[in-house]
């Protein structure tokens, strides 16, 4: 009986891996291998990134009205009307103004905070642990903390200063027109500073030992070794994250948006709130798409630019 | 051979001041900003801890309290049984466990296939793919909202969990393709010469392998999805779909904020991120190790 019980077995793992193997030798055909691995990405991501993407380019050359199917075709009246308006010109400069100011802040302050905390000493470990957490607070969060620390009656930034005497009334930080920008500039720097702090912690744990350990041997100091090892190393990682924060943060809408709506006045209207105002405000679907087109070519642009004068070659390898 | 100058100079230093006085400033100024960066990145977190736990009528002082006289969590109790957020919290966690499989199901599988599969327009698609970053999320949130109205997929939340798929895709992709290839094609070519078949290869050496970027991915994924607050926005109007981050807002009705219950519904929702950052921070830096190389 249970001889009989082991043979079935025997025979049924054997039928099954005859079924597997011819199955493996199946998959591992080229054609089918890459079917099964590269197309269920490039499926997905032509339905939602591709798709909505073009979708937006053609619906800029339409007038759109939200409650009727019927789209005019304007052909490049979106365009015009956008080009010509001072607000638009002025939401881009704003746009610039605030991812240069906080890519520059995020680059500087994430680069040495991993230089910091790479270094080996008494709970290293757990300071790494601990400087990692913004990136996870999510936007909206961070928006009430904000706005809470920041609150002009009951704000405990404005009760420090106060009590320090730094300051001899409440101060609105994101109430008032002249301090809105730097404010929201400091916010999404305290968490976005620490993707940066990620990548080039990441990379900078990758560079072997015995390079640093063959430039102190060879005499060379602190501030050597960062020049001739750990600069060179992190090169790379520096382009890379300099691209994507600076496209990121030129597109940043959601933590803008819950700190100040745009406001006060239009102190941080930046162009992806304008055009989310044109959409959804003013119901203009067909200058909204115009507009973020026009921001597209815009950061396609300057991205060209960047890979050709700059050449970090090896951003997308492919072998 | 000359020495370089600043060799000299902290020779020098040191030999004024002795080696002993000098190690002990450096530690200073070590621990001094290591204690300034721990302040910028606390204070926040804690002084979201301090208001979720005072009563109200603390809250609303003009008095500098930093140390909380009394402890009370009324305002959680407050939030989880008088208000919509565990509804919130569980739209939150499902969007975001699809979100996770679906970008690390398909960024690894395309990872893999883009690193060793030689086909037509590759490079094309690693810059398409790149390129797919520069659209602004608000502005890929309009055509979003437009096309999944027409199919059925606003206020649903598969509809939302493609949606924030196209956020995190082309980052994973990416990061899984670069990931590959530092994955030596050598040891799937010894098991393919022991007799494996190509998919086995894949299966049994390259994607053990790949663990560490997985999780990378994973994470990110998850930052990405619990943390976004433009789309769900825009593509639900059902508040009873709403993740946590857009049913934040239900907790004020217009001038009146509840601070209280605010900070407390923050604490909870960052706890697990918290969680995961600690425990899988190794591997969350091993996965990034490889971008850029």
């Amino acid at each position: 009986m249970s001889t009989d019980l082991s043979t079935n077995l025997r025979n049924i793992w054997r039928r099954r891996s005859g079924y597997r193997d011819s199955l493996y030798r199946f998959l591992s055909r080229r054609r089918v291998l890459a079917a099964i691995t590269i197309l269920p990405a490039l499926l997905l991501f032509t339905f939602i990134t591709l798709g909505p993407i073009l979708w937006a380019i053609a619906a800029g050359f339409y007038e759109i009205p939200v409650f009727s199917p019927q789209w005019e075709f304007v052909f490049l009246d979106n365009y015009a009307e956008l080009l010509a308006q001072e607000t638009f010109w002025v939401s881009v400069w704003r746009s610039v103004l605030f991812a240069g100011g906080s890519t520059t802040l995020q680059l500087v302050a994430g680069i040495g905070i991993a230089l910091l905390v790479n270094r080996s000493f008494k709970f290293s470990n757990v300071v790494q642990a601990i400087v990692i957490l913004p990136y996870m607070i999510p936007t909206a969060v961070l928006g009430f903390i904000a706005l809470w620390m920041g609150n002009a009656q009951w704000g405990v930034i404005n009760e420090v200063l106060l009590s320090v005497g730094l300051l001899d009334q409440p101060f609105s930080w994101f109430g008032n027109h002249s301090t809105a920008m730097i404010a929201v500039i400091l916010t999404s720097s305290w968490k976005f500073t620490i993707f940066v702090t990620i990548m080039v912690l990441a990379r900078l744990q990758s560079i072997p030992e015995n390079h640093y350990e063959a430039a102190r041997v060879a005499g060379a100091n602190t501030f050597q070794v960062f020049k001739d090892i750990t600069l060179p190393n992190l090169k790379s990682v520096i382009f890379i994250v300099l691209l994507l924060r600076g496209v990121w943060m030129f597109n940043k809408f959601d933590i803008v948006y819950i700190l100040t709506g745009g406001g006060p006045g239009d102190a941080t209207r930046l162009a992806p709130i304008y055009a989310y105002e044109l959409g959804f405000g003013l119901t203009r679907l067909g200058m909204a798409a115009a507009m973020s087109t026009l921001l597209f070519v815009f950061l396609a642009g300057v991205a060209v630019v960047y890979f050709r004068v700059l050449e970090p070659a090896k951003e997308v390898r492919t072998e | 051979m000359s020495s370089p100058p600043s060799v000299v100079d902290k020779q020098s230093l040191a030999s004024r001041i002795g080696y002993r006085r000098v190690r002990r400033l450096k530690k200073l100024a070590l621990w001094g900003t290591v204690a300034l960066v721990l302040t910028v990145v606390l204070v926040p977190i804690l002084w979201m801890l301090h208001t979720s736990i005072r009563p109200q009528d603390q809250i609303f002082t003009e008095q500098l309290q930093l140390i909380p006289e009394t402890i009370s969590l009324v305002h959680y109790r407050t939030l989880l049984f008088e208000t919509d957020f565990l509804t919130f919290y569980k739209n939150s966690l499902l969007v975001a466990g699809g979100v996770v499989g679906l970008t690390v199901l398909l960024s690894t599988l395309g990872g893999y296939g883009l690193a060793r599969i030689d086909f037509p327009f590759k490079r094309r698609f690693a810059r398409l793919v790149l390129f797919g970053y520069m659209f602004p999320a608000i502005l890929l949130s309009i055509p979003m909202f437009i096309i999944w109205n027409e199919i059925n997929l606003t206020n649903n939340l598969v509809g939302l969990v493609l949606a924030e798929t196209a956020l995190s895709l082309p980052f994973s992709l990416w990061l899984m393709w670069q990931f590959f290839q530092t994955v030596p094609q050598t040891l799937e070519e010894s098991a393919r010469i022991n007799g494996a078949t190509r998919f086995e290869a894949f299966k049994d050496i390259s994607l053990p392998m790949a663990k560490p970027g997985m999780i990378a991915v994973a994470l990110f994924s998850y930052a990405v999805s619990w943390n976004e607050y433009t789309i769900p926005k825009v593509l639900m109007s059902d508040r009873e779909l709403w993740p946590l981050t857009v049913g934040l807002f239900t907790l004020s009705e217009g001038q009146r904020v509840f601070w209280g219950q605010i900070m407390a519904a923050s604490i909870l929702i960052v706890l697990p991120a918290f969680v995961f950052v600690f425990f899988l921070r190794q591997y969350l830096l091993e996965g990034f190790r490889t971008t850029g190389v």
